[in-house]
């Protein structure tokens, strides 16, 4: 980290803290706006959505009762390991875009902005969760994430995991055993419990549970529209830090709601708007809400339903399939769960990354969609490149597809209010004829 | 039924005046720091010489930029869609619009009855759209509406290394003490903007018939140019900067069923 | 006298205990939607056992038996491995055993699993032949002695994972109380041991077949030859139609995420790499469990002349200790 006087971090850390606490009630004013009958759920999951409110301060009693904190960047993190250990596994990507331009300082501008926007707020010590975590688990998915694990690594320790980028063969699936094998140990050290049979199989019950919420919500959202995108992908996307039990029984209550609403045919904007899907680049809480404000806020008016993004319907659709409750079989699931379920392009295979495909067309087909919109944020090689295969499919069902690339800043909002309108003028257009 | 259909671009602010599908009158200025204002002017300038009242106007839409600050608005229209349904209405077989702006250029792909199927904007690269043949020929000492017809009487394109709008005028003048004519690094300025408009619009596919439209349209040197790069003929519309303005008046008409 | 008044109560309790067990089933269907397949099918393989008991009582053909099993087969696939085989049934108590214990299982590396299905083909060949090796034959008695004369039946080696641990009217082992003792294939090991090593090598098969099959699920049915023979049938991608029931994928739902891989006791692969449509392959057994387990609704399904019998779930209901 390059030295920057104290009074500079301190100024920084209060004007953008306090801009992004602004920016979230912002966020969900607009949201209230949008949404006609909000469902009442939703104010726990508004309130939670706060960085710096209750979700903090729970973090720090919990860490001052002994409790340590793990952090994690990608999916690919055991979250049950972590909860078996009796320890907090909490998701510290980041979402704001001032940090970024602070990350510049230190890595070059072509970099991920989510890494530089990472490396920017560990700078200026902005992210709670980074800042109470006692360890850090980082996967190398990108050439990004592989170094930002170096950076990083100055002010946290850092638990750096390899992933094998062809995951079909037995000895991928076993080097990524062993490498779970290591970070479990990791885990014990750290947090001095031992992970046993007993509690592991509780771990995997409570993210199980979660997965089968998780699921019911996405669900709901096939039929017409009773949650508006950016209230779903605020829920999903909360899962990455909030206590999992109390979020399982939230969301559970909110689907109760929903179904509800279904029923009485009280929708949350005109059945007949536009269904988009968005794939791409994770999308994080707060100031990267953009694209989706954009798609919701437009005139004519779309509607996220669903997506195919590791910040939200990607984090907890698979479950973790234990066929016999033993050691043994416990660790091979949770492992296999992680790696072969994740259709991150960072994967390849001898026909190219089948599952991101077969997981974009079931969901266009499944949930209605008419319009896609490919979000990359720049420099992202991976997504990028993927871009053609994924666009050729869905050519072949005729469904439009956008390539939508931005960065982590403000001012492109008006270059792709024009283009998310035409698009959205485009899709109404189809759904007319 | 008449409608009224209002382009706030970035530099000009068009209005059209739409009867049945035929243009009655047009009016045009420059955006300058009040673009709603300019935009009342056109309008006013339109409806005076059609000789007609606001009163007569069903519906009026906006398109462009600008498109939220226009005045008179019922509704708005994104340029695509404007220029799709605009292109099939002077063409009907046009099947590939290309919009070449002062600062942005768009390909819109569409279907027989003017509805986009796809489209494309490149509004990163300046060297893509009008603002690179304005500072060029600021750079060539050479008019603007010359540049065309200049162009036109080079043989061969001078050889242009870098085709950054901003380093264009260093260019331009290494360029001429390299004993290039005038005409020749015309033509290549020319080159090097078509070469830009035709990569954009290979991205969609190009579907004949192409139209082009927008401003620079007009620019005889272009026209040429980007023919010569896409290899097929491009048609042009007798009024090419209006036709985002048709499109939105013939928006605004179905609009009013 | 006492005995036939045994045997009559013991029929009964016999009876009233399948009657008992269909209830739990349907209880624990309704509980657990983890393990739906896994518990039908435990409770047809009690019904088969029973069943083939009973029968075994009057002596039938066994080549009668062999054929039905065959012509089943036809239509339903390696069907009888998975849900009628005795002997598999005993090596499904085996697993329920050490799962019991928590004891992991072991997996066979891939390369050796594909070898042991060769070797099926070859023992089934060779038990074939064997007669003709030991014995000069008339070419044209060649079929007779498949099945009825010579010293030697192949049949029974085919007809051997019928033999329940009691059979009734078998001359086979020590008999207790009246009650004869077996195991599959030992009357086999009989016909061709000198007298002095025969239970060695009684002991060593049996050990061997229980033991492996203790770590290593089903270790005996990936080169069993009663099921070279069902799966030849398997084999034939030429008739569309055989056999009637498969397993089916589609392919836009796979993810790849290779819980069907994983969950599978004879480590089939197949289900797993192909990319859609009707499952090829010899060695599946038609447990389901890849279907139970596999968390993507209606991306594995069982169909039976096209119709779907059964089909993956969405997972949406509450786990297993709720």
């Amino acid at each position: 980290m390059p030295d920057i006087p104290q009074k500079e971090i301190e100024e920084l850390q209060k004007s953008i803290k306090t801009s992004s606490q602004r920016i979230i009630a912002e966020n969900i004013e607009r949201m209230k706006k949008t949404s006609q009958n909000r469902p009442e759920a939703m104010q726990y999951f508004d309130e939670i959505s706060n960085f710096f409110g209750q979700r903090e301060k729970e973090i720090q009693a919990a860490k001052e009762n002994g409790k340590k904190v793990i952090g994690y960047f990608c999916m690919f993190a055991p979250t049950e390991l972590i909860l078996a250990a009796d320890a907090i596994p909490v998701r510290v990507s980041s979402g704001w875009y001032d940090a970024a331009k602070l990350g510049d300082r230190i890595v070059p501008v072509e970099v991920c902005p989510i890494i530089r926007s990472t490396i920017g707020a560990k700078m200026i010590s902005l992210s709670p969760y980074l800042e109470l975590s006692d360890a850090l688990i980082n996967v190398t998915t990108c050439d990004g994430m592989t170094k930002l694990g170096e950076i990083l690594s100055d002010s946290k320790p850092v638990w750096t995991m390899p992933i094998p980028r062809v995951k079909d063969s037995a000895q991928a699936t076993r080097f990524w055993r062993e490498e779970l094998l290591t970070v479990k140990g990791q885990i014990e050290a750290l947090t001095g419990n031992k992970i046993t049979g007993k509690k592991l199989k509780a771990a995997i019950e409570l993210t199980q549970k979660a997965t089968k919420a998780f699921r019911r919500l996405q669900e709901i959202r096939k039929g017409a529209p009773v949650i508006m995108g950016r209230d779903a992908m605020l829920v999903n996307q909360t899962y990455m830090w909030d206590d999992i039990t109390r979020w399982t029984e939230k969301t559970e209550a909110l689907c109760d709601e929903l179904e509800k609403k279904a029923r009485e045919k009280n929708w949350a904007c005109p059945p007949d708007t536009p269904r988009v899907m968005v794939t791409g680049t994770p999308m994080i809480w707060p100031d990267n809400w953009k694209v989706p404000t954009l798609i919701e806020e437009a005139k004519p008016q779309g509607v996220l339903i669903a997506d195919e993004l590791c910040s939200s319907e990607r984090l907890l659709y698979d479950p973790v399939g234990v066929d016999e409750w033993s050691m043994d079989d416990m660790f091979k699931a949770i492992s296999e769960r992680y790696l072969m379920a994740s259709t991150c392009p960072c994967f390849t295979s001898k026909d190219g990354n089948e599952d991101r495909i077969n997981w974009l067309l079931t969901k266009v087909k499944d949930w209605n969609i008419n319009g896609v919109i490919y979000y990359v944020v720049r420099g992202c090689m991976l997504y990028a490149m993927e871009y053609t295969r994924v666009k050729r499919v869905l050519d072949h069902l005729n469904i439009p597809m956008y390539y939508l690339d931005t960065d982590y800043t403000r001012e492109d909002v008006g270059q792709l209010k024009t283009r998310v309108e035409a698009f959205l003028e485009m899709l109404t257009a189809r759904i007319d004829i | 039924m008449i409608t009224i259909g209002i382009d706030l671009g970035t530099q000009s602010v068009k209005a059209v005046i739409l009867k049945d599908g035929v243009v009655l009158s047009r009016g045009q200025a420059f955006s300058g720091f009040d673009p709603a204002k300019a935009g009342e002017q056109v309008v006013a300038e339109a409806l005076k010489k059609a000789q007609l009242s606001l009163k007569d106007v069903k519906h009026v839409t906006a398109t462009g930029s600008g498109m939220d600050m226009a005045p008179y608005a019922n509704s708005t229209i994104s340029m695509m869609s404007a220029d799709a349904k605009a292109g099939v209405h002077l063409f009907p077989k046009a099947r590939t619009i290309i919009d070449v702006g002062a600062e942005e250029a768009r390909a819109v792909k569409c279907d027989e009855k003017g509805i986009m199927i796809d489209f494309v904007v490149n509004e990163r690269c300046a060297a893509g759209a009008g603002t690179f043949i304005e500072a060029m020929a600021r750079a060539l000492e050479v008019k603007l509406e010359e540049m065309g017809s200049l162009s036109l009487k080079a043989e061969r394109a001078s050889p242009i290394n870098a085709t950054c709008v901003i380093f264009g005028e260093s260019d331009v003048v290494s360029l001429i003490h390299r004993q290039e004519s005038k005409p020749e690094i015309a033509r290549a300025i020319f080159d090097a903007m078509a070469d830009r408009v035709s990569s954009m619009v290979y991205r969609l596919g190009v579907n004949p018939d192409v139209v082009l439209v927008g401003g620079v349209a007009k620019d005889v040197g272009f026209v040429a140019s980007l023919k010569r790069k896409l290899g097929i003929d491009i048609l042009i519309p007798e009024y090419p900067e209006f036709v985002g303005a048709i499109g939105a008046a013939l928006v605004a008409a179905s609009r009013v069923k | 006298m006492v005995w036939a008044i045994v045997g009559e109560i013991l029929k009964l309790m016999v009876l009233a205990g399948l009657g008992l067990a269909g209830i739990l089933v349907i209880l624990l269907w309704m509980k657990d939607l983890t393990r739906k397949a896994t518990y039908l099918r435990l409770f047809i393989q009690v019904v088969s056992l029973v069943a083939i008991y009973y029968l075994f009582t009057y002596p039938i053909w066994l080549l009668a038996a062999l054929i039905v099993i065959l012509a089943m087969t036809l239509v339903i696939g390696r069907f009888f491995c998975g849900w009628l085989c005795p002997f598999g049934f005993y090596l499904d108590l085996v697993t329920l055993l050490r799962k019991a214990f928590k004891i992991r299982y072991r997996n066979l590396p891939e390369k050796l699993n594909r070898a042991l299905h060769v070797l099926r083909y070859c023992l089934l060949i060779f038990f074939l032949i064997l007669p003709f090796l030991l014995t000069p034959i008339n070419p044209w008695q060649w079929p007779l002695s498949l099945f009825l004369s010579g010293p030697f039946k192949p049949i029974r080696v085919l007809i051997a994972p019928l033999t329940p641990l009691i059979v009734p009217w078998t001359e086979e082992l020590t008999a207790i109380n009246g009650v004869n003792l077996s195991y599959p294939y030992l009357d086999q090991i009989i016909a061709y041991s000198s007298v002095d090593l025969v239970w060695i090598f009684m002991f060593i098969f049996v050990s061997l077949t229980l033991a492996s099959s203790f770590f290593m699920r089903r270790f005996w049915c990936r080169f069993c030859p009663t099921g070279a023979s069902l799966a030849i049938v398997n084999k034939f991608k030429a008739f569309k139609g055989v056999p009637a029931l498969h397993i089916y994928k589609e392919e836009e739902k796979c993810t790849k995420c290779g819980i069907c891989k994983r969950v599978c006791p004879l480590q089939v692969t197949e289900v797993y790499e192909q990319k859609g449509g009707k499952i090829n392959t010899s060695l599946c057994m038609l447990c389901f469990r890849c279907v139970e387990m596999c968390p993507y609704e209606d991306c594995l399904k069982v169909k039976f002349a096209g119709k779907t019998v059964f089909k993956s779930r969405n997972w949406l209901e509450p786990p297993e200790s709720e």
